[in-house]
């Protein structure tokens, strides 16, 4: 624990080219976030049950489909154990969800990401060693805490975070705190 | 703190160096985790200062979760999420730890007053650490047979099958993302007969997305004709604004919906009245959840047959008019105050205020000088904005002064400011608008017998507020007028409405009410010319036709009245009164066969158009058809039991049937409702003579003529029951007091003769 606490912010988040990340809706490991032409992959943390990040589902798909053109893949990341594959394809009808999908089975990519909360985000960029993270956290100042909601997101964080990476400008990091449902450890599912 | 995985964050474009890929990826997550992981024995040691075992599921949190929480959160419910079972629990129970902890669950603004609020919802600091200690103690569950028993919640009405349900005409669509959206959607009541309402229940269709609901009761369909081409769809707008109509019939109920009490029941004594006519309608707050959501919103109706007893009232505070909140400004304060004529007993509250509002805090100085705290919300949320019940009524005597005062911050520190920079914001409907009301549902109490009605005094106290802080409000100036007819006070309120003519001389309502006051003070020339200003003033002022036509009918106009009521046929939309009206008009003209064409399409507009009903019954008795004529009399009763006139005909109907006793019981009803009428006396009777009861004949003509000494035929009536009871020397009387009369009255005169000599 103390050695994390202590080299845990400086580490790198860094994710090799090839997978394998989690698996697919039919149970196949994904083994490539980024194809030849992708200048930034967006990992969306999402959950079928959590109300703050099925808020932002038409954002996420916005943004999937605006930024397509400019070379970003968008994953939705399901890292809850109780999120299997029959429950995302649920998840994905109700929701009109069409983005890339991701089951985040054994939380490599929540820990490569250390993401913490649904929804969250991370932007990763292709380099010469792999996918480097260049951005985490919220989505948009929407939510200020729970129950402390703007009516609607005077700063949209991943966007301009995005926005950043396609003009190779420096990322700025968020103001704030991701807010919304905890991701749910892996031994809270094996009691 | 959302969970306990949270790490300092770093800054990702400060990294300057990569570790090996591999390597590094393993490194960093297995660190990562480790950490994470010990978060349950730092919480160890925290408890570890107390002896308690850490709680459990089974025996402390699930009570709890069912006291508090699972009304909302169970499925189907409100709550976005189930906190029924120990695995929701788990779920959610970082998210329980931290909004439990924040008070921003269980939802409940105001500050703790006592106890002074009943459904109070609030937890205990203890129950809250208990919560903490749970989750940080890694959540146990405990014995399962320790649990207490599942609660079981409807998934339909919970207050059992309505007996009417009114539905949306149109479901909404409310999109996946975006703003919330407030809508309002009128639900016109269907029936064509009053109901006294003792239960309502809202069933918004989506409850997850509705963050409140609040019902209305339109009395005269405004607002569907301010929004002819989309009241179906539903209206956006934070708030709506709704004509009274004529008749004093203030709003007195909340109708508040949120999540967690969707059925409202009302005290006994203290129901409320849905007429034909009226519309409901349903202002609701929507969120969109993510997914497009169809809302189509039901209303359950619970009807009673007994009568409101007791006559609430809703009063309002406001200052909206203060309101300009330049951007930046934190501390904006907006007071208002309302002095009470009456005593009241003070049932409900209920602040209001959009997303600037920080502190919003009332209260009340009591004629002695006492303060009486009424509310305070410390961190006002209009997402979580409710109405409040006192647990016990507060008494507010005569002189009491309420008083609000509301703290704005339209900074950039409020969190649920509109807009980023922050611009001048002022009072308006919009969300991004702000408002400053406050609501108080009183009844009047002590209310000295033979006075006005209490309301009336309430409402002109209201009404002089508004205008201290707006004098231009035309709506308060009509309103503190009317209020002052209603009291019997025709001076003052003429002065007032034509202190308000001064600065609206056309307003045609105004005239007509003018005209109105004028007639009910006894002037009624001064009444028909108001009533002529008005029409001159706007051709469609249906009311003021009818009053004119009405008054003309009155003082005997008929031709007069035919054409204003003709005239209204032609203006107003379809309105039985008029044809009804005109039908009276053509029989003043003895235009009987017109008249009763009339009377036919009034009753095809309403079939309980009680003129209509009487006069059919009328001109079917003149007619020889008593059947015919019983039943439109009998009708006619039902909508309008205490018109003499009516039971007086049906009396009549019923002696010519042969129907003696009915007879002698409708005319007892006449003779009640109008006991200084000579003529139920002198009718009743000739009833009681036929059926051969001449005593008590005798003693009704005597009352009769008690209330008309002038009546020949009565002396003459008198003259032969008495001369039947063999009487003969009264009878002579009575005879010669009828040819004193009318001298020329030749059967006073062939009686005389035919008495024996005496």
């Amino acid at each position: 624990m103390s050695i994390c606490a202590i080299l845990c912010p400086l580490l790198p988040a860094v994710l090799a080219a090839t997978g394998p990340f989690g698996l697919d809706l039919a149970g196949h490991p994904v083994r490539q976030l980024a194809q030849a032409n992708t200048r930034a992959v967006v990992l969306f943390f999402a959950a079928t049950d959590c109300p703050i990040a099925n808020r932002y589902v038409p954002e996420i798909e916005q943004l999937t489909r605006d930024e397509e053109q400019s070379g970003v893949a968008v994953w939705f990341v399901y890292p809850n154990p109780a999120d299997t594959a029959e429950a995302v394809r649920a998840h994905r009808a109700r929701f009109a969800i069409t983005g890339n999908v991701i089951l985040d089975t054994r939380h490599t990519l929540a820990r490569m990401a250390q993401a913490t909360v649904t929804p969250e985000a991370a932007v990763f960029v292709p380099g010469p060693t792999g996918l480097r993270e260049v951005y985490r956290g919220r989505i948009d100042d929407r939510y200020a805490g729970l129950g402390r909601e703007r009516p609607q997101a005077t700063h949209h964080e991943l966007q301009d975070a995005l926005r950043a990476v396609l003009a190779g400008q420096p990322v700025p990091s968020p103001v704030g705190q991701p807010v919304g449902c905890a991701i749910m450890p892996l031994e809270h599912f094996h009691r | 703190m959302l969970t306990g995985y949270a790490e300092p964050r770093h800054a990702a474009e400060s990294m300057k160096h990569l570790l090996p890929l591999r390597a590094g990826l393993v490194a960093a997550c297995l660190l990562c985790a480790a950490a994470a992981l010990p978060a349950a024995p730092a919480a160890t040691a925290i408890s570890a200062g107390g002896p308690a075992a850490a709680p459990n599921w089974s025996g402390q949190i699930a009570p709890i979760l069912y006291a508090n929480c699972t009304t909302c959160h169970h499925p189907g419910g409100a709550g976005p999420f189930s906190l029924l079972t120990f695995h929701d629990a788990v779920r959610w129970g970082s998210q329980v730890a931290t909004v439990t902890e924040s008070h921003y669950m269980p939802p409940w603004l105001p500050e703790h007053q006592g106890g002074a609020f009943a459904d109070e919802r609030r937890l205990t600091p203890a129950q809250i650490a208990q919560i903490d200690r749970w989750v940080k103690a890694s959540m146990p569950e405990g014995d399962p047979a320790q649990a207490p028993a599942l609660p079981v919640y409807r998934p339909t009405w919970q207050y059992g099958t309505p007996d009417l349900i009114l539905k949306v005409d149109q479901p909404f669509a409310l999109a996946a993302g975006g703003a919330d959206v407030f809508r309002n959607f009128v639900l016109p009541y269907p029936l064509r007969v009053s109901h006294t309402i003792r239960a309502v229940e809202i069933r918004p269709g989506a409850p997850e997305i509705v963050h409140h609901a609040n019902i209305l009761i339109d009395r005269t369909a405004s607002f569907r004709r301010q929004h002819p081409d989309n009241w179906q769809q539903g209206v956006p707008g934070m708030e709506v604004e709704i004509d009274a109509g004529n008749a004093f019939d203030p709003d007195s109920h909340f109708l508040f919906w949120k999540p967690d009490s969707p059925v409202l029941v009302e005290p006994k004594g203290m129901e409320w009245r849905l007429d034909p006519g009226n519309d409901l309608i349903l202002n609701m707050h929507l969120k969109p959840s993510g997914k497009a959501e169809t809302v189509s919103a039901e209303i359950g109706l619970y009807f009673t047959d007994e009568l409101p007893s007791k006559q609430p009232m809703l009063l309002q505070l406001e200052h909206d008019s203060a309101l300009d909140i330049p951007p930046g400004a934190r501390d904006f304060a907006v007071e208002d105050s309302l002095r009470l004529p009456v005593d009241v007993e003070l049932l409900g509250i209920y602040p209001h205020a959009h997303y600037l509002g920080k502190r919003l805090e009332a209260w009340a100085v009591l004629p002695g000088g006492r303060r009486q705290p009424l509310i305070t919300i410390p961190d006002w949320d209009i997402d979580r904005q409710s109405v409040y019940r006192y647990r016990q009524p507060i008494l507010l005597p005569s002189g009491t002064v309420v008083h609000m005062h509301y703290i704005y911050d339209n900074s950039d520190e409020n969190v649920h400011n509109t807009h980023s920079p922050p611009i001048r914001v002022e009072a308006g409907n919009r969300s991004e608008d702000e408002m400053a009301h406050l609501w108080l549902q009183v009844l009047p109490v002590h209310t000295p017998p033979g006075g006005p009605d209490p309301r009336l005094l309430l409402e002109e106290s209201w009404m002089r507020s508004r205008l201290s802080k707006e004098p231009g409000d035309a709506i308060a100036h009509y309103n503190l007028a009317a209020s002052l007819a209603g009291q019997g006070r025709f001076k003052d309120a003429i002065a007032a409405y034509e202190q308000l003519l001064a600065a609206h001389p056309s307003d045609a309502r105004t005239l007509n009410s003018l005209g109105a006051t004028f007639e009910s003070s006894g002037d009624w020339q001064q009444a028909r010319k108001k009533y002529a200003d008005a029409i001159a003033a706007r051709p469609d002022a249906c009311d003021a036709r009818f009053n004119l036509a009405r008054l003309d009918l009155r003082h005997e106009q008929a031709t007069e009245a035919e054409s204003q009521f003709r005239a209204m046929i032609a203006q107003c939309p379809p309105d039985a009164t008029a044809h009804s009206g005109l039908g009276v008009a053509l029989s003043g003209e003895n235009r009987t066969q017109e008249a009763e064409a009339e009377f036919r399409q009034a009753l095809a507009i309403d079939p309980d158009d009680s003129t209509a009903l009487h006069n059919l019954g009328v001109l079917a008795l003149e007619a020889g058809d008593l059947r015919q004529a019983e039943a439109q009399l009998e009708a006619a009763l039902r909508q309008q039991p205490g018109d003499a006139d009516a039971h007086q005909q049906l009396a009549a109907a019923y002696a010519q049937s042969g129907r003696l006793p009915d007879a002698i019981a409708q005319l007892r009803q006449a003779i009640r409702l109008a006991p200084d009428q000579p003529e139920p006396h002198a009718s009743l009777s000739q009833a009681l003579a036929a059926a051969g009861q001449l005593h008590e004949a005798i003693t009704e003509q005597q009352a009769a003529l008690a209330l008309d000494a002038d009546d020949a035929d009565g002396w003459n009536n008198l003259g032969v029951l008495k001369a039947r009871s063999g009487m003969a020397a009264e009878a002579r009387e009575d005879f010669r007091r009828a040819l004193q009369l009318d001298p020329r009255h030749a059967q006073a005169r062939a009686n005389l003769d035919r008495l024996p000599p005496g």
